[in-house]
């Protein structure tokens, strides 16, 4: 036997380690200001780098990407050395896969207050640091083959075909999804449009929490909790089908996110039909984490890290049957839009992410620093308020999310609404958010609490920067007399094990995708659906800067509670242009696809200004800076030749006439403001913000096309006239 | 809506019958391939995390408190 000396890069581990600490302090305050902001509006301080709109997506891009995604990097580099008996493959891998993805989570910090954002959940940077994102995942999954490659363990155990799911599901995902056509180094229009690009996104976005979230933490649980246990896994059988079914099953369940919207029917039944039957899976591997604890609860009463582990996989387990449940179309039909959600995600990302997360680190600190952990007694602390401090999060955001999904849909025993004003539904729910803050931050101070344990541990030891160790060389194998036949020969062959893994989770997203886009001339076309004018494109585009799909959604669903409300539920062909879609995922402001036409041009006016004059009590940001910044027309041409490459028909030439179109519906907007005794120059940002606001939803309003005349070019496309208003 | 969206595309009846044959073809080996592993196997396997043990160890559960 050829015994080989090496050693575990354990640098790498500890800058994942703390790189997961700060990030997560970072995400998670970011949360809390603007979980403050929706009870307090003003703590925004009336600065557009830190409204709602743009807080929320960094807070969700933070907490995702840089904590669990650092976190996920740091159990990945500690349990995939040790498993493989080998060192990373590459040192140098592993550092630019650590400052590679670190400076990416920088730049979306910087970004995404500025309003630089493509506005897809969770997919919302802008195209260069997408590229740069792709790039530093592939380092990192190749990073991670060949470590898998250079193993001197025959044998690769389950949390490594996590992981190797993850590497690759990920990559497929985020390159998709991402597809877009530049407008200039800041600005993307998606190459789908409406119902596709809805698609797309949701088959990216509940993936993005099938394998970014949830993967790789399980194949952490499958390392970690026998390790704490120091007992095997219960069943390493179900653990197999947990894996297999698993990766096969969540890859279709993505529409569940867009039920009763103008998505086509059997693609919603068949996102609800795989997300029911994403519960077995889900189940047995939360059972077989659990189980494994049999004859070790003992333990669990000791050891804190254990605590955190229990919590985190019964998190698992509760958030994993309540998500098939919200897939059910008519139990979504009350939650969908409302905070029933948000309750459900924290449930994931608290519970779950967090936990599990906080169970790692006390883990591998004290190895890393060859101490133990500074105090047992403060750990413990954490525990308890991090369990009333999720608790405090998720029981009011249940509350309210029911409370205000009931009261959406209340009608008198006359048949009328019983709360026409959408407001009243916000009012009645601002105790909950208040309650929600304080969960938050009795969240945030166990984190605080652990860092400070985390750093006292690290002060107390030694750091390792290597672990020494011995195996034997991987010998090449001869013979077939070994046990567990194919599926033995399946994992010992790694390339083989990932090509069949990727057929595994491509065959969902293919059924899914691919009759969607041939399809596409099926999306029922109205001919009155026009491209926007060029102020419209450019009011969307500080629609989507400003982040207003964030808490305002563009899609009235099929319910006489929504018709009522709203008007017209939306069609799948009003959307034809829409690049990106802006169906959007949660009304804490009212639906706003048909809001053109509903009030006057200065009540918007007005409104943008401060919110509380219109509408007192509302919870909406002051948005005063459109109203005095000037509207920067300059990336136009590039803005309408990059539409026009996505497909929207503007003719050629449109580029020339598009700023003098843009001046004569400005002018207009700007003289109907002064009927409303409101005096604004042509030029300002508002201006093409209520344009756009104005057209929403207008189109289908009448057999004519609802703005006005259009320009034949010779090659017969069309093309919007700014005559309207 | 489904017809008029399915039937526009060639031979869609085949579709299904295909999606339904991948489902049960996927599940139905994996389950027999899952239950025909030996215990040998299976508990080599689950002991791989616990082996691994040839790195410093914590000095003792107890603390500083």
């Amino acid at each position: 036997m050829n015994i080989e000396t090496f050693k575990y890069d354990n640098r790498i581990v500890r800058a994942f380690a703390i790189a997961t600490v700060v990030w997560g302090l970072v995400g998670m305050s970011v949360g809390l200001l603007i979980a403050t902001q929706l009870f307090f509006p003003t703590a925004n301080f009336d600065i557009q780098f830190v409204t709602f709109g743009r807080l929320r997506p960094l807070h969700t891009n933070a907490v995702i990407f840089a904590f669990v995604g650092n976190g996920m990097f740091m159990g990945i580099y500690y349990s995939l050395q040790r498993l493989c008996k080998a060192r990373m493959f590459s040192d140098m891998l592993s550092w630019v896969n650590f400052w590679g993805w670190n400076a990416i989570i920088v730049a979306a910090a910087i970004t995404l207050p500025l309003g630089l954002t493509s506005s897809k959940e969770y997919a919302e940077l802008e195209w260069p640091i997408d590229i740069a994102i792709a790039v530093i995942w592939v380092v990192f999954t190749i990073n991670l083959l060949g470590t898998i490659m250079v193993r001197r363990e025959r044998h690769m155990y389950v949390a490594i075909w996590f992981y190797i799911a993850t590497a690759l599901t990920v990559a497929v995902l985020h390159i998709v999804n991402s597809m877009e056509v530049p407008a200039g180094w800041f600005k993307s229009y998606s190459i789908y449009a409406g119902v596709q690009d809805a698609l797309v996104q949701w088959w990216y976005g509940h993936n993005a929490v099938a394998f970014f979230l949830t993967t790789p933490y399980l194949g952490m649980m499958y390392y970690f909790l026998p390790k704490a246990a120091n007992r095997p896994v219960f069943s390493y059988r179900l653990s197999i089908i947990h894996f297999w079914a698993l990766i096969f099953v969540y890859i279709w369940a993505g529409p569940h996110h867009l039920l009763y919207t103008a998505l086509p029917d059997w693609a919603q039944s068949l996102g609800m039909v795989f997300s029911l039957m994403l519960i077995a899976p889900s189940w047995g591997g939360m059972l077989n984490g659990l189980l494994t604890l049999r004859g070790a609860w003992d333990k669990v009463r000791e050891d804190p890290m254990l605590k955190f582990m229990v919590v985190a996989v019964t998190a698992y387990g509760m958030a994993t049957l309540e998500g098939p449940t919200l897939a059910i179309k008519s139990v979504n039909a009350l939650s969908h839009y409302t905070d029933w959600t948000i309750a459900h995600v924290h449930t994931g990302a608290l519970g779950w992410n967090g936990f599990l997360t906080f169970s790692v680190l006390y883990w591998i600190f004290p190895r890393l620093y060859n101490t133990k952990l500074w105090s047992t007694k403060l750990a413990n602390y954490h525990f308890w308020i991090a369990v009333f401090g999720m608790m405090f999060y998720v029981v009011p955001m249940y509350w309210s999310g029911i409370t205000q999904g009931l009261m959406w849909k209340q009608f008198t025993t006359d048949g009328f609404m019983q709360y026409p004003n959408f407001l009243e539904t916000v009012i009645q729910i601002i105790p909950m958010y208040k309650l929600r803050a304080l969960g938050g931050s009795l969240y945030i101070v166990g984190v605080i609490l652990m860092a400070f344990n985390l750093y006292r541990t690290a002060k107390s030891g030694q750091f390792v920067p290597d672990t020494e160790t011995q195996a034997p060389r991987l010998e090449p194998e001869s013979g077939h007399a070994v046990h567990g036949g194919k599926h033995r020969w399946l994992e010992a062959k790694p390339l083989t094990f990932t090509v069949l893994a990727v057929v595994a989770v491509l065959i969902g997203g293919l059924v899914e995708i691919v009759p969607m886009f041939m399809v596409k001339q099926n999306v029922p076309t109205i001919s009155s659906v026009k491209p926007y004018t060029a102020l419209e494109v450019l009011g969307r585009d500080i629609y989507i800067r400003e982040g207003c799909v964030g808490c305002h959604s563009q899609m009235v669903r099929p319910f006489r509670s929504e018709t009522e409300r709203y008007g017209e539920y939306s069609k799948a062909g009003e959307f034809v242009y829409d690049h990106p879609f802006l169906w959007g995922s949660k009304r804490t402001g009212p639906d706003l696809h048909r809001v053109g036409g509903k009030y006057p041009d200065a009540w918007h006016y007005n409104h943008m200004d401060n919110p509380r004059l219109t509408s007192p009590g509302s919870i909406m940001p002051r948005y005063s800076w459109l109203l005095s910044q000037k509207l920067d027309t300059t990336s136009l041409p590039a803005r309408i030749g990059a539409l026009r490459k996505v497909g929207v028909p503007y003719p050629s030439g449109f580029e020339q006439i598009a700023q003098k179109q843009l001046e004569t519906q400005a002018a207009k907007v700007a003289l109907n403001l002064k009927t409303g005794m409101v005096n604004a120059a042509p030029d300002r940002e508002i201006i093409a913000l209520i344009a756009y606001l104005q057209r929403l939803g207008t189109d289908i309003k009448s057999a004519k096309p609802a703005v006005t005349p259009t320009v034949t070019s010779q090659d017969g496309t069309t093309a919007p006239t700014a005559a309207r208003n | 809506m489904i017809q008029n969206v399915l039937s526009a595309i060639g031979g869609i009846g085949v579709f299904g019958v295909i999606s339904i044959l991948i489902f049960f073809v996927f599940f139905g080996g994996m389950l027999v391939w899952a239950w025909r592993l030996k215990k040998p196997y299976l508990s080599t396997m689950s002991e791989l995390p616990l082996e691994s043990n040839s790195q410093i160890s914590p000095k003792g559960p107890e603390s500083h408190e």
